[in-house]
């Protein structure tokens, strides 16, 4: 098991160091100075070698370390129960969440798909040895911190160091009753598509691991190490199950199907995978077109995307209605809430540009436009004729602007409602400039996503992501309307200067789609 | 009228792919492509398709000796993965394809005669695409390239995917239409360039080279193949 166990190793090594490699390779200048040859540069891959060991032993404690300085030592101040007794109530519940959500096992990983699948390595020591070497971590990161932070927060040290066993107990006692669940029902679960009762499950956790001490009820020491004595004899029992378990092979092929490992590979950053994209599609016979060409092809586009195009804007709308309601409802109990809505209001415009920019769908739209469109029609060559181009463009544009505009135009209008009935402003327009600017910045955001998809088309014909100049961009509009949050601008001045730009930006975002779009949209090779 | 490509180059770093292809096609012909894996025959397709850009050399059509640029009108280009648009109905996908290109088609059938025509089943036509098996949606491809009559058609291994049957008949197909069309036709399956293909083509160390059948039999034919594609 040892070998097998050390083959995996070097195996996921190896390729950890070539996508290091890789990534360097995708910086736009670097990429024309560097050969194909570098992944056999010996310097560099011992380079790449050791910066991937330290990104493993990183990854021992740096996750451990922001989980219980974040979720549980840095939220203790907000309850007035007793410190050591809430750091201990809240680990307790979020390990039960943890510990259902992931098991390590049953994740359909690359590695396990590589090893297993690929090159036929003994699924149950490659399974047995990998998991052990993942528990073994757990305990490892998590016990400076579980001791650190619990004793700042009270904790004796000895409870400070059962907590990881803690947590590696639930995890067996789960890790086994999957394999129970297995043996019983011949289906092994994907955990990275939880349940029903499994994302239920979690919610109640949460529940009570935030929301108990907010009640002042929280665990003590003496239930604690009940619980724990239990976790512990079950931990046991289940460990030798697990140990001795046969039918790993069979769970992991079920497991490891392309379309999850896939869905895992892609699923840094972006949602709409090809398979989830073609979930997305409904057919309903009742809806057909009338129109031709391309309005005809874009409209049926439009009718069978239902799901993440009107469906999803409409949920939005709902949610950001009901928001609205609450908040003049809240105006009735207070004054202090209401000059203050009316302070944000004059003031926070600049937020709300990040607030556009989460609402806003024309990401994941166009993401699911080549998935499930353009990745298979830019092989036709008649598609790419400027004419086709163009039309659909136009098409789209005009749905992608339509479809953001009923969120906007409920924010833009209820903001100036708020401002209207928090005590008004001196200026009137500042009504007017409320609507205007928010609109504005929802028409800005259809037009930058889709001029972008159609100036940088970033995908391949598998459906990766080749730009660097895509993955540039996307992240320089994120931290710009990030930024954003930060900056206090009286309403009019930044709401005018806001309008202006969308204006410019739109019509020369969309001269230069109109010039270089029959150009540059195509298939990235 | 002609395909010409003339002195075209493509690399990949410093990979010569395509070092120097010259070569004339004519209408009414199916071309055999054969080379070794890697040779670069999708490369070459993907260069006159433009999906990449070209390093060096041209490529043209030329008509009653005038020469003109190859507009993607000219062009069908026939992957062996296939590629449909999964959210619509093979029916709309087809009504789609001929509402683009209605202008160019000379004697325009309904949707059902063309699906007659590539014999796919009636229950199938208003199925979604995506529902579509490989060599369904493959036949579903040919079909819109057909029905758009390019003056060029590339085939990157079309017929590999089809059942027999199926594949038998794109074959009679292919020979039908070919007399209007240059048919340019990848392959690894050197029957089936034998059978199919007017001429055959290779492309072996980035040069593209026709391989003269002269009074040769088949197997001897063949024999002058393989020689031609092992040369190092």
């Amino acid at each position: 098991m040892i070998e097998t166990f050390i083959t995996s190793f070097k195996l996921k090594n190896t390729y950890r160091a070539n996508s290091i490699i890789y990534s360097i390779k995708q910086f736009p200048i670097i990429r024309k100075i560097l050969p194909n040859s570098l992944y056999k540069n010996r310097g560099l891959k011992i380079f790449a070698n050791i910066i991937s060991i330290i990104i493993e032993l990183i990854s021992i404690f740096i996750g451990k370390l922001l989980y219980v300085a974040i979720m549980i030592f840095a939220v203790l101040s907000l309850y007035k129960t007793n410190k050591a007794d809430t750091f201990l109530h809240i680990f307790t519940f979020l390990t039960l969440c943890g510990g259902v959500l992931n098991t390590y096992m049953l994740n359909p990983t690359k590695d396990k798909y590589y090893a297993i699948v690929l090159m036929n390595i003994n699924a149950r020591e490659y399974g047995l040895s990998n998991y052990y070497y993942q528990l073994l971590k757990l305990v490892v990161g998590f016990l400076p911190f579980t001791i650190l932070f619990g004793n700042i927060a009270g904790l004796p040290l000895w409870l400070g160091i059962t907590l990881p066993f803690f947590v590696l107990s639930i995890k067996l006692i789960v890790m086994n009753y999957c394999l129970y669940d297995f043996k019983k029902t011949k289906k092994a679960s994907n955990e990275n598509l939880p349940s029903k009762f499994v994302w239920s499950f979690v919610g109640i956790c949460l529940l009570l691991a935030y929301g108990l001490p907010v009640i002042n009820i929280t665990i003590n020491q003496t239930i604690f190490i009940c619980v724990f004595i239990v976790a512990i004899i079950l931990g046991i029992y289940s460990f030798v199950k697990i140990h001795n378990f046969n039918d790993y092979r069979k769970m992991y092929k079920q497991i490891l199907t392309t379309s999850n490992v896939y869905v895992i590979q892609n699923n840094s950053g972006t949602q709409a995978m090809k398979n989830t994209s073609l979930n997305q599609i409904e057919l309903d016979k009742n809806y057909t077109s009338n129109k031709s060409g391309f309005a005809y092809f874009h409209d049926l586009f439009v009718k069978r995307h239902r799901k993440i195009l009107t469906k999803a804007v409409k949920k939005q709308s709902v949610i950001i209605l009901i928001i609205f309601v609450a908040v003049i409802i809240g105006f009735q109990f207070s004054a202090e809430f209401k000059s203050k809505t009316n302070n944000i209001l004059m003031q926070y415009l600049p937020y709300f540009v990040f607030i556009m920019y989460c609402i806003n769908r024309s990401s994941s739209v166009t993401q699911a436009m080549f998935m499930n469109c353009d990745h298979s029609m830019l092989t036709y060559r008649i598609y790419r004729t400027p004419k086709v181009i163009l039309g659909i463009f136009k098409e789209r544009l005009k749905t992608l602007i339509i479809i953001n505009l009923l969120p906007a135009s409920i924010i833009g209008l209820g903001l100036a409602l708020l401002l209207y009935l928090s005590g008004g402003t001196d200026n009137n327009l500042n009504y007017i400039i409320l609507i205007v600017s928010i609109i504005s910045m929802s028409v800005f955001f259809s037009v930058h996503y889709l001029v972008m998809y159609y100036l940088l088309q970033p995908y391949n014909v598998n459906t990766e992501i080749k730009s660097s100049t895509y993955r540039v961009v996307q992240a320089v509009t994120y931290f710009v309307c990030y930024y954003m949050i930060q900056i206090q601008l009286p309403t009019f001045s930044f709401g005018i200067a806001m309008i202006v730009f969308c204006i410019l930006y739109s019509l020369i975002s969309l001269i230069l789609a109109y010039k270089y779009a029959p150009k540059t949209f195509k298939l990235r090779i | 009228m002609k395909l010409v490509v003339k002195n075209l180059k493509k690399s990949f770093e410093k990979k010569e792919v395509l070092k120097d292809i010259n070569f004339e096609f004519e209408k009414g012909k199916i071309y055999g492509l054969l080379g070794r894996n890697g040779a670069g025959k999708t490369t070459f397709f993907n260069c006159l398709n433009e999906d990449i850009e070209i390093d060096q050399g041209e490529f043209y059509i030329e008509e009653e000796n005038k020469k003109r640029k190859m507009e993607a009108e000219d062009i069908g280009y026939v992957l062996s993965t296939p590629n449909v648009p999964e959210f619509l109905t093979a029916r709309e996908f087809l009504k789609f394809f001929i509402d683009i290109n209605k202008k160019r088609i000379k004697d325009l059938k309904t949707t059902d005669e063309y699906f007659d025509f590539m014999k796919i089943e009636k229950e199938d036509r208003d199925r979604l695409l995506k529902d579509y098996s490989h060599g369904m949606k493959n036949k579903m491809q040919m079909l819109v390239n057909i029905i758009s009559s390019p003056n060029v058609l590339l085939l990157d291994e079309p017929l590999t995917s089809f059942d027999v049957v199926v594949a038998e008949e794109m074959k009679q197909m292919l020979k039908e239409i070919k007399k209007n069309h240059i048919i340019i036709f990848s392959t690894h399956i050197m029957e089936l360039a034998l059978d199919l293909c007017d001429e055959i083509v290779i492309l072996n160390k980035g040069v593209l080279e026709e391989i003269d059948k002269n009074n040769l039999d088949n197997e001897q034919f063949k024999n002058k193949i393989i020689e031609a594609l092992k040369e190092e």
